[in-house]
């Protein structure tokens, strides 16, 4: 491939993806993508979390296999089985924490997969060195082939899985997320690299959640929504509001059940300056009896870490946290369920719900201690706040001895909940609720949500379903970069709004 | 494009991790230098070539072991298998040796690699394959071949009157003054360390122990780097079934029970790392002659027997502990997202 002008794509696309579709059971992970990558192009591809973007870029590189659809590249239908043969077709992908091999030298993890042999069949020390020095140069990086990968910087680290694919004569790099861990300077360090790579030829697909890079670098930009591909449009007829638009307009899918007139009452949950050192700084807000409280931002930008450390998890490195106008240092998730106040872990399979275990078993674990005479557990009674919780929360399910991992995921969430709220907690903070579950189910979660917070629960609602959010909350926090950016009322929020402002570049990380 | 400074901060605690990946061997080796003058001073027979020699032959065989518990222990697994195997091969091998006189020692060789590889191939399929963990598959096998053992034996014993006397005498033979079951240990333990230096297998043994997770993503293909990593580790066994079983002479049911301790203290002191992906063969084969030293020195200082298992114990939670905080370290500087 010759050098060509830059942002003048030629012709003939170097990959061209047809009608892609992904199911994992009954979970559709995309459908029906398609679209035209072509060569000296850095192609954009944008969309919220849980577009479908990981999941195109894992089946490009061979490590899911596609469903339905093909991929063609140069002219020919591939199928591949495993990323080393993805990348000896030139096609390779840099991810957003890099993936290397801490205990190896820079130079074997450049070369791993495609050793230069040498005597006896053995690799060629020397010439892999060169290589690895050869292809980090053309990156601008003098780094030494020789050292070893841990101690590493993230910056380091992605210039060395760059030059990795460089190093199998890479005709199309994929990109996903790799600025979300570097510093400005190290960003633009990157940019630099990527023209240089299209000038060239190379085809980049690039991923990212910052919108002012997307416009900067893309030449086409494709948008994914809800697994589904949406457009592909080139940079010039698209700016940032028709970008937003595209990623969020979305049909309204559900009706939600929205409280007629919420009234608030009493302060029950104060937080001022909370901080945890380099992951969020500065964070004040309060949530009221009966108020929901929704909290947006991109996934990364430190809504789980703020919720653990207000449930004490993580403890804060600075800042006030009153519960009840009580002050509060969390510093155990045990201490924070006795002071009243519960979380749901966004993945509940992992951290909220023991699988193997009866829902029962689930849902008594927090109140163990109330429901014991003399440390011996009341197993009748046990069985009696189980059966009401289930009715309570509409787990639907033959009986409580059933057992959770083989419940519906609209159901084990319900479980999750019967767990912590019979605790009786006085705020409830949800982290992505309704991530994962069915439509049906959700609506069923959303009606839950509401009954709680007018029985006056104070209730923070983490989500990055926008229309959910917005249609839930009574107030939305935006949280961008550990920062809480932007507040608004439910009546003056739209999802574009929201979108623009947790897509806000501060331009300093944080830490 | 301009040189980027490197980030001041990053800068000391690389250059530690660095350090410290290099020093492991090293380490090992002043340890033993250490322990020698130690043990000369308190005793002048250690130092002898007389008694340095034993020290070696007994390292020998464990050094071996060591060597395929190393391999292992590489790919973040574990097999305590290890004596069972080389029990199981030992009598076999002795056994079928006593049944046919007149066999020839490269048949007797053959099958004792044979038997070591199945085994080995076991233990693989059980833990890549069946992604059974390793410390229970391994734990179960180790129990599954000594009872094997026992059914085989049913309560007797090879007595060396069967064994052919070429195979009785090997461990007798010197090259150059030095028994030959030294040269056969050095030979093996470098040819499997230059195994895994310099060829492509053995480097991707090291990168499915470092990053299971970046191994995933790269496309290897772990079960089978984890497969061969027991087969081979089954292989050496079999050698060192075999060589045990040529010095004891008489093979009972029991040879070689509570080595896969020894074998992992060794690899472990020896600085191969248990959480994977760092350590090398030749430091697991060290670590044999440090543990050999102890015992010949504490035995020449009339140390009774209690202590001297007393003191391995203190020297293999040494080791790990120190592996541990290194193993930290590492987990730190690379843990992606600064913090």
């Amino acid at each position: 491939m010759s050098a060509i002008e830059s942002g003048q794509p030629i012709r003939e696309p170097i990959m061209a993806l047809k009608g892609i579709g992904k199911s994992f059971g009954p979970v559709k992970a995309l459908e029906d993508v398609g679209f035209d990558v072509y060569p000296g192009c850095v192609h954009g591809l944008v969309g919220e979390n849980g577009a479908g973007k990981s999941t195109l870029v894992k089946i490009i590189t061979g490590l899911e296999q596609a469903d339905e659809g093909e991929v063609i590249l140069a002219g020919k239908s591939v199928a591949f089985r495993t990323p080393i043969e993805a990348r000896s077709h030139g096609v390779a992908a840099v991810y957003q924490d890099p993936k290397l091999f801490p205990h190896l030298s820079v130079a074997e993890n450049i070369a791993m997969g495609a050793y230069p042999a040498g005597w006896l069949g053995g690799l060629d020390r020397r010439r892999m060195i060169e290589t690895a020095r050869h292809h980090l140069a053309r990156l601008g990086s003098d780094l030494d082939p020789r050292r070893t990968v841990a101690g590493l910087s993230v910056a380091e680290h992605q210039f060395v899985e760059i030059a990795r694919a460089l190093s199998a004569d890479v005709r199309v790099l994929i990109l996903d997320e790799p600025t979300s861990a570097l510093t400005p300077t190290e960003a633009e360090r990157l940019f630099a690299v990527m023209r240089a790579l299209r000038d060239r030829g190379t085809a980049v697909i690039f991923i990212t959640h910052r919108l002012e890079e997307i416009e900067a670098l893309s030449d086409t930009i494709t948008v994914l929504r809800d697994r589904r591909h949406v457009a592909t449009l080139p940079r010039a007829e698209v700016d940032r509001a028709k970008l937003v638009q595209l990623m969020v307009g979305r049909p309204l899918e559900t009706l939600f059940t929205r409280r007629d007139r919420p009234s608030f009452g009493a302060e029950v949950l104060r937080v001022e300056h909370l901080s945890l050192e380099g992951v969020f700084a500065d964070v004040s807000f309060s949530v009221r009896a009966g108020e929901i409280v929704g909290m947006g931002g991109l996934v990364g930008a430190g809504r789980t870490e703020i919720a653990q450390t207000l449930f004490g998890i993580t403890p804060p490195t600075s800042g006030d946290f009153y519960l009840k106008g009580e002050k509060v240092a969390p510093n155990s998730p045990r201490q924070m369920l006795g002071k009243g106040l519960a979380y749901l872990p966004e993945d509940r399979d992992r951290d909220g719900l023991i699988m193997p275990e009866t829902i029962t078993h689930n849902i008594t674990l927090p109140i163990l201690k109330t429901l014991s005479r003399w440390a011996v557990i009341d197993r009748a009674g046990e069985r009696r706040v189980a059966a009401k919780a289930s009715e309570t929360y509409n787990v639907r399910t033959p009986s409580v001895e059933a057992i959770v991992s083989s419940l519906s995921g609209g159901n084990r969430q319900k479980v999750a909940f019967a767990k912590w709220l019979a605790t009786e907690p006085v705020a409830l903070i949800l982290d992505e609720p309704t991530h994962g579950i069915d439509i049906g189910s959700k609506a069923q979660v959303h009606a839950m949500v509401s009954q709680l917070a007018d029985r006056g629960l104070a209730v923070v609602l983490i989500s990055s379903d926008l229309p959910e959010l917005i249609a839930m909350s009574d107030r939305i926090l935006v949280i961008a970069e550990g920062a809480l950016v932007a507040e608004f009322a439910h009546d003056e929020a739209t999802q574009e709004k929201v979108m623009l402002a947790a897509a806000r570049q501060s331009g300093r990380r944080r830490g | 494009m301009s040189d980027q400074p490197v980030p001041a901060e990053a800068a000391p605690s690389r250059n530690l991790v660095q350090f410290v990946l290099r020093l492991r061997e090293a380490g090992v080796v002043v340890f033993l230098v250490l322990l020698g003058l130690t043990f000369g001073l308190l005793n002048d027979r250690f130092l002898s070539v007389q008694n340095l020699t034993i020290v070696a032959s007994s390292a020998a065989i464990l050094a071996i072991a060591a060597c395929a518990q190393g391999v292992v222990l590489i790919t973040r697994n574990l097999d305590v298998s290890v004596g069972s195997m080389m029990g199981l091969v030992a009598y076999l091998t002795a056994d079928w040796t006593a049944n046919h006189p007149g066999i020839s020692p490269a048949e007797v060789v053959a099958i004792a690699v044979v038997l070591g590889i199945g085994l080995g191939a076991i233990n693989g399929l059980l833990v890549a394959y069946g992604k059974v963990p390793a410390l229970i598959g391994t734990l179960g096998t180790m129990s599954l071949y000594r009872g094997l053992t026992y059914i085989y034996a049913h309560g007797q014993e090879v007595s060396s009157s069967r064994l052919p006397h070429w195979m009785l005498e090997s461990a007798d033979i010197r090259i150059a003054g030095c028994p030959i079951y030294v040269i056969i240990a050095i030979i093996i333990v470098m040819a499997v360390a230059w195994f895994l230096y310099a060829y492509p297998l053995g480097r991707r043994i090291y990168a499915v122990g470092s990053n299971g997770v970046a191994a995933w993503f790269f496309g290897l293909r772990a079960e089978r780097v984890v497969m061969f990593a027991y087969v081979l580790c089954g292989f050496l066994c079999g050698i060192a079934g075999l060589l045990y079983a040529a010095r004891v002479g008489t093979v009972n049911v029991v040879l070689a029970s509570g080595w896969e301790m020894s074998s992992l203290a060794a690899a472990v002191i020896g600085g191969v790392s248990v959480s994977g992906g760092s350590g090398t063969v030749i430091g697991a084969a060290l670590g044999a002659v440090v543990l050999a030293a102890i015992d010949n020195g504490l035995v020449l200082l009339r140390v009774p027997e209690f202590w001297r298992m007393f003191i391995q114990g203190a020297a293999i939670v040494a080791a790990v502990a120190v592996d541990a905080l290194i193993a930290e370290a590492i987990r730190r500087s690379t843990a992606g997202r600064r913090r």
